[in-house]
């Protein structure tokens, strides 16, 4: 255990110093903490639109912003957390992983009272330790500037659905960060190693939730959407590989959290998916064997 | 505590089916400080990682202090350090950073005071601060030495420990193993090219062949043996060019 907690205390002392995580982290709580204000702003537009119109005699449909959650001004982060979040939790882990042997002080670790599960082990914690803040960082300055716009407090019940969706947001980029880790052991090259998992996190955020609704041949020639046959090839291609994204499910257990009344689905199922992800990349993750992870420096 | 430091019996290595180690039988004594010879490619780097425990032996069995490598390797770890070719560190990191991460590795909670101990012996005070990017290849052979003394090990291995050095930095690299060796009573473990290095520093040699052990001694038996010759240099490529027994 303590050579875990050294490992972790570790890998925080790197991500201070090294600077392209940094220049990622900066981009992600800038883009997050203006997520609110762009919420905000549609909200504002939208209402605006919709008071120009009554007026005009035009509609007499209630404000489509009426009685929605205060929480509804935190939607973009979901965006922001699938996009840049996942794509520096991908790079913090290609970065941790290829660390020792860019540093060549693999073989001094190695030489050290440390097994590498532990190595391993401690390496995700500590990243999850720097994630951890992150998102803490992230979820004050959402409260807040979500407080000033609606002009209160955001109560207990909210506050918690706040919380809950920023520890699935650090389950999602610990699942991002294995994958990161995995790739960095695996490749030979720092380029490969980021490519691969940049690539599978592209089929997964992008194509496998449209396997079935966009490559339907007839919605991708004709501008007009085309209605999927239920129980057609394609709905059911869509219906059995877009469970397999996690992104998606992501964007459904947020959606389910945060009140927005436009998202259905299961949060269990949503759930399972993300932890299931997580769970199986830090199984590999912590099964790697010595060898392996010298990879490069073998004799 | 026993009085052999290390110990291998029929110690092979092979790398996709390439011996790299052939049948290391292998005694040193606690207290000696042991030159392995070899030219390039004769398993002295993979015989200090089999007992380093960074490899795992294809064949044979080691001991070191009497821990079997293989059956208990953060045993082994425990009691050894190691200094590798050309050591590296996090560049980006300072010297007390650098060495604070290997002393908790190697199990001292509280490394700070110790580190500054062992800088102070080692005569590298005044840089606790600076990266260690920023050091020349002394001054980190320096912080090497350290991170591998920190724990106070019983088995100290360098491996080609002078390479790289300018002459004023080997004599003071020679002067450190022997004072390690003198007054803290460590058993050194070092590969070298340097047979005069040999000569100034260790008390025994070996000398691999193609991954086998071709001679084993005491320098000053080996100096006895061979009276005719006139330099350890000579001595080594005799027994190098020797045929096969």
């Amino acid at each position: 255990m303590t050579t875990v907690l050294t490992m972790a205390r570790q890998e925080l002392v790197a991500l201070r110093r090294e600077r392209l995580p940094l220049v990622l982290l900066i981009v992600f709580v800038v883009m997050v903490s203006v997520s609110s204000l762009i919420g905000w702003l549609t909200n504002t537009t939208v209402s605006n639109v919709w008071q120009k119109t009554v007026e005009a005699g035009l509609t007499q449909a209630p404000n489509p912003f009426t009685d929605v959650s205060a929480l509804y001004y935190a939607r973009n982060t979901v965006i922001y957390l699938v996009l840049i979040g996942a794509l520096m939790a991908i790079v913090v882990g290609v970065t941790s992983a290829m660390r020792d042997r860019k540093a060549r002080t693999l073989d001094l670790v190695l030489s050290r009272p440390i097994s590498v599960p532990a190595y391993l082990l401690g390496k995700l914690v500590g990243i999850g330790a720097w994630l951890a803040m992150i998102l803490a960082l992230v979820a004050v300055i959402s409260w807040t500037s979500i407080s000033v716009i609606t002009g209160a407090a955001l109560g207990p019940g909210e506050s918690a659905r706040l919380v809950a969706f920023y520890a699935v947001a650090w389950l999602l980029l610990q699942a991002f960060v294995t994958l990161g880790l995995l790739s960095g052991i695996y490749s030979a090259r720092e380029t490969t190693a980021l490519l691969v998992p940049i690539s599978i996190w592209s089929v997964v955020a992008f194509v496998l939730p449209q396997i079935g609704t966009s490559a339907n041949p007839v919605s991708l020639l004709n501008p007009v959407p085309s209605v999927i046959v239920p129980g057609g090839a394609f709905d059911t291609l869509n219906t059995v590989l877009s469970p397999l994204s996690v992104t998606e499910e992501f964007k459904t257990a947020s959606g389910l959290i945060l009140g927005n009344p436009e998202v259905t689905g299961s949060l269990p199922l949503s759930l399972f998916v993300i932890v299931l992800a997580f769970a199986v990349g830090a199984i590999v993750l912590l099964a790697t064997n010595r060898d392996r992870i010298r990879g490069a420096l073998r004799d | 505590m026993t009085d052999i430091a290390i110990r291998t019996t029929g110690l092979s290595k092979s790398y996709s089916g390439t011996a790299a180690l052939r049948n290391l039988d292998l005694t040193i004594d606690s207290g000696e400080i042991f030159g392995l010879l070899g030219h390039n490619g004769a398993g002295k780097t993979t015989t200090v990682n089999l007992l380093t425990t960074l490899l795992e032996p294809t064949a044979g069995s080691m001991q070191v202090v009497g821990v079997d490598t293989v059956a208990d390797p953060n045993g082994v770890r425990r009691v050894i350090g190691y200094l590798p070719e050309n050591v590296q560190f996090y560049d980006n990191l300072t010297t007390m950073e650098n060495l604070r991460f290997f002393g908790r590795l190697s199990g001292l909670s509280q490394p700070d005071a110790r580190i500054r101990e062992v800088l102070d012996y080692l005569d590298f005070t005044g840089h606790d601060d600076q990266r260690v990017g920023s050091f020349s290849k002394g001054m980190r052979q320096r912080v090497g030495i350290a991170q591998a003394i920190l724990h106070e090990p019983s088995v100290l291995f360098l491996d080609e420990p002078t390479s790289g050095l300018d002459p004023e930095g080997v004599r003071q690299l020679r002067d450190v193993i022997v004072a390690l060796n003198r007054d803290l009573g460590m058993t050194i473990f070092m590969n070298t090219h340097l047979l005069s290095e040999v000569t100034k520093t260790c008390t025994s040699i070996g000398i691999l062949r193609q991954g086998e052990l071709a001679y084993q001694a005491s320098l000053a038996a080996t100096l006895e043996a061979f009276p005719g010759e006139d330099s350890l240099e000579e001595i080594y490529l005799n027994i190098r060019s020797a045929p096969d027994s």
